[in-house]
């Protein structure tokens, strides 16, 4: 979708480039994320796609297309751009600064309103109440997602956004997150994504640039980068817990494991015979296959011999597929358990995860022993 | 070159521009006197003519200026203290509304209820240069941030104290500035002096337009123009000089 | 109270100066405003041209605005054409520096956000820079109003007519109803208008 092809910025006064031999590319729909340091070339690299600033030599294109060749006033038309200081027009209401590309396009009144309408909607801002506000009446974390919405406006099928949330505090800056990962994942934009901060590359990121001195140190997806960092300047920039942010970045249903079910009336015998046939260490107990019971775990059921139903405990609290492995181990820290059960969408369980299965996801070449549970 | 520039009150550009002014109104003066352009100008043009109106201008404005000084600093460091604190923002509404008062209606408002004269003059100019020192002797040390008064107290330092080593010295560009604003206002106020009777050389502007001779008013023209420029490129520099 | 009754039963040459007046300032204003907002635009976009311009306006405030008519009668005469240029020369300082500030003190990310959107230059000026700026646009234009006023009294010396005719012919008389008269109407008119421009200048700052 975007595509660097020997790309080198020159400013005037510096003999250094500022960006040296880039090439690089971006699929379309990703969130590419730019990182590094301040005076990494990152910005610089963002702002030439859209013309602001002018590559001193090499190719860009966009969608196959030579931006060289097109007008930028007609190209940044047709890409989203966010700033960190939000840059919304403090003179004008939230509706008329989310219009202005519209307006420019020349879109109908009617089809402007609804844009607008939709978009704040979108943002989880209410229209009737936020549509004629100035700017200037909205928080921090508000204004920049207007600043999203207005960049959203004639929907481009590209975005720039340079730091967007760097200038807001740490709970908004992540709930913000949080809800663009969850809007993109509805409109699928090709995003250029310029931050200094590594979590919210790791975070955020399809694929990611770590970029130093104006050249590309590592580019690859959040996994790469974490688990295998091209050099000793990727792993600073990680910092020292990368398992913990790998963690992070894994979700239970990537490792999760699923568990057969047994009758609360048969024997131990037989559901230690289930057991063995699944290799796993816990069964779920339901009530003639319908209604979830609990659960048995092997130790017990070796160790006692009588009907299921005696031996069943209770699950407990739960999580989701979609929690994040870091969640799950705070879970086990905080119940005192090795092991999670992860629920379904109907007071169902899905699977387990155990903490055996957490070192293994983030130490995939590291024997484990199969200990207790 | 950096380091010396700045313990200098006078930047290079400074004094070439003083050199520029003093230049041009010497030799214009010269030009004037040894080369008029008929007899009226030559009987009417001396340099003793020229010297004797630039001294009464020079007296009328720092007569005034002086006053205005030594008058509108202490009241404005009074009305700042924090027993009549309430009244200085009252008081700087008038002078806002004193300051858009034109000059020459200042003037005429005084001539008009105690009659020509050079007292009148300089009455009127004190007045009316008063009100921009005034103002920013008041804003100056009203603006001084809150957390260094502070700061200050907290030290153990005395009102007193605070106000001469923390509050005058930090409002100093702006009263300076005010000052600087008073005198070239006072300057070019002072040429209608020659108006009621006062001299100075708005003697040479009625003058030269009396008899239609355009040396005569030129010179009495540019001469206090030149003084106003001298005079703002001075209190430029100190107020340079006083900001930290 | 003499000097109300002078004043009633002159009523008709005061207001007719006072007309004269405002023609004067308002003329001088009109062309003022509209030669410092272009000169204030253009200089944003040249910093040489900008200082270059801000010293010459800043120098040509200093002169005393009684020497500046003065040197003016030789060069355009005396009448109403010279006093309203020499208005014009006076009052362009504040708007130029107004507009000029107004326009760079501007947060710059609104401008980079305009631009990254793809409005052009000119929909940038005319859209975002000037009505944000406009605050302090007005402010200058009060200012030089304000100016105008005082000037337009001083301006009766090269002939221009109006208020200040009023002041320097009661000096000539040695008439203080006159001067009187004079001051005090043009003091009026200033603060009047002063205070009016004041208020506009508060309904549009954001």
């Amino acid at each position: 979708m975007i595509v660097f092809e020997q790309v080198i910025k020159k400013y005037n006064n510096q003999d250094k480039a500022a960006v040296d031999n880039l090439d690089l590319h971006i699929q379309k729909g990703e969130i590419c994320m730019l990182v590094g340091p301040s005076g990494c070339g990152k910005t610089t690299t963002m702002k030439m796609i859209n013309k602001l600033i002018k590559a001193t030599s090499g190719k860009i294109y966009i969608d196959g297309m030579d931006i060289d060749q097109v007008d930028p006033i007609n190209l940044r038309l047709d890409i989203g751009y966010v700033i960190q200081d939000t840059g919304l027009f403090p003179h004008m209401t939230i509706a008329d600064n989310i219009a202005t590309v519209p307006k420019e396009k020349g879109w109908s009144r009617n089809k402007i309103r609804n844009r607008v309408d939709e978009l704040l909607e979108l943002m989880d801002l209410d229209p009737e109440i936020y549509r004629d506000k100035k700017p200037k009446d909205l928080s921090g974390g508000q204004k920049q997602r207007v600043g999203v919405a207005r960049a959203l406006a004639a929907d481009p099928p590209v975005m720039l956004m340079d730091e967007p949330f760097g200038a807001l505090d740490p709970i908004t800056r992540g709930k913000l997150q949080d809800e663009f990962l969850r809007i993109q994942e509805k409109i699928g934009k090709t995003i250029v994504f310029v931050t200094h901060d590594i979590d919210e590359a790791l975070k955020m990121g399809d694929k990611i640039v770590v970029m130093r001195d104006g050249r590309v140190v590592q580019f690859g997806s959040p996994n790469e980068i974490l688990s295998n960092p091209a050099d000793e300047f990727v792993s600073e920039l990680i910092g020292g817990n990368s398992n913990l942010k790998m963690m992070n970045l894994m979700k239970c249903k990537d490792i999760m494991r699923l568990i057969p079910n047994v009758d609360s009336r048969e024997s131990s015998k037989a559901a230690l015979k289930i057991a063995n046939e699944h290799d796993v260490k816990n069964l779920l107990v339901t009530d003639h296959g319908q209604k979830l019971l609990g659960y048995v775990s092997y130790g017990s059921l070796a160790s006692n011999d009588t009907v299921v139903s005696n031996l069943i405990k209770e699950i407990g609290e739960t999580v989701t597929p979609k929690t994040t492995l870091q969640d799950v181990l705070s879970k086990m820290f905080s119940l005192g358990k090795k092991t999670v059960f992860v629920s379904g969408t109907k007071g169902t369980v899905e699977g387990i995860v155990t903490m055996d299965d957490l070192l293994k996801a983030v130490k995939d070449d590291e024997q484990i022993s199969e200990s207790d549970i | 070159m950096m380091s010396r520039s700045q313990n200098q009150i006078f930047r290079l550009k400074d004094i070439a521009l003083i050199v520029l002014i003093f230049a041009i109104g010497i030799g214009f003066s010269v030009y004037v006197v040894n080369f008029p352009q008929d007899k009226i100008v030559e009987r009417f043009m001396s340099y003793e003519k020229i010297i004797r109106s630039i001294l009464q201008h020079l007296s009328i404005v720092v007569i005034s200026s002086m006053l205005a000084i030594a008058t509108s600093v202490p009241l404005g460091l009074i009305l700042t203290r924090p027993k009549y604190k309430k009244f200085a923002k009252t008081v700087l509404g008038v002078v806002n509304i004193g300051q858009t008062i034109p000059s020459l209606a200042i003037v005429a408002l005084f001539v008009g209820l105690l009659g020509i004269g050079t007292r009148t003059a300089i009455l009127a100019l004190w007045i009316y240069s008063l009100l921009p020192i005034l103002n920013n002797t008041l804003v100056g040390i009203l603006s001084v941030e809150p957390s260094i008064i502070e700061a200050a107290k907290g030290m153990g330092m005395l009102p007193k104290r605070i106000l001469f080593k923390i509050e005058i010295p930090l409002a100093m560009p702006i009263i300076i500035a005010g000052i600087r604003t008073a005198v070239t206002i006072n300057i070019g106020t002072a040429i209608f002096a020659a108006f009621v009777g006062g001299g100075g050389l708005g003697d040479l502007i009625i003058s030269g337009n009396n008899v239609n001779r355009w040396q005569i008013l030129v010179l009495g023209a540019s001469l206090p123009a030149l003084m106003a420029l001298l005079s703002d490129i001075i209190f430029g520099a100190i107020e340079r000089k006083t900001t930290i | 109270m003499k000097i109300i009754e002078f004043a009633l039963s002159r009523w008709e040459s005061i207001l007719k100066m006072t007309i004269d007046h405002f023609e004067i300032v308002l003329t001088a204003m009109l062309i003022s405003i509209l030669m410092g907002v272009a000169i204030g635009i253009l200089i944003t976009y040249n910093k040489t041209a900008a200082k270059v311009m801000l010293n010459i306006a800043n120098i040509m405030m200093t002169i005393p605005s009684l020497a500046l008519f003065s040197l003016l009668i030789p060069i355009l005469g005396i009448g109403r054409a010279p006093a309203i240029a020499g208005l014009v020369l006076y009052t362009q300082l504040p708007i130029i520096r107004n507009v000029y500030t107004g326009i760079l003190n501007i947060d710059p990310s609104i401008i980079e956000a305009a631009r990254g959107m793809g409005l052009t230059r000119s929909k940038i000026m005319f859209r975002i820079k000037l009505p944000l700026a406009f605050p302090v646009i007005m402010a200058g234009v009060r200012t030089a109003t304000v100016m105008g006023i005082g000037l337009g009294a001083i301006a009766a010396y090269i002939g221009a007519g109006g208020l200040g005719e009023y002041i320097f012919q009661g000096i000539n008389r040695s008439n203080d109803k006159m001067i009187l008269i004079g001051a005090v109407m043009v003091s009026l008119i200033t603060i009047i208008i002063d205070r009016g421009l004041g208020f506009i200048q508060k309904k549009f700052e954001i």
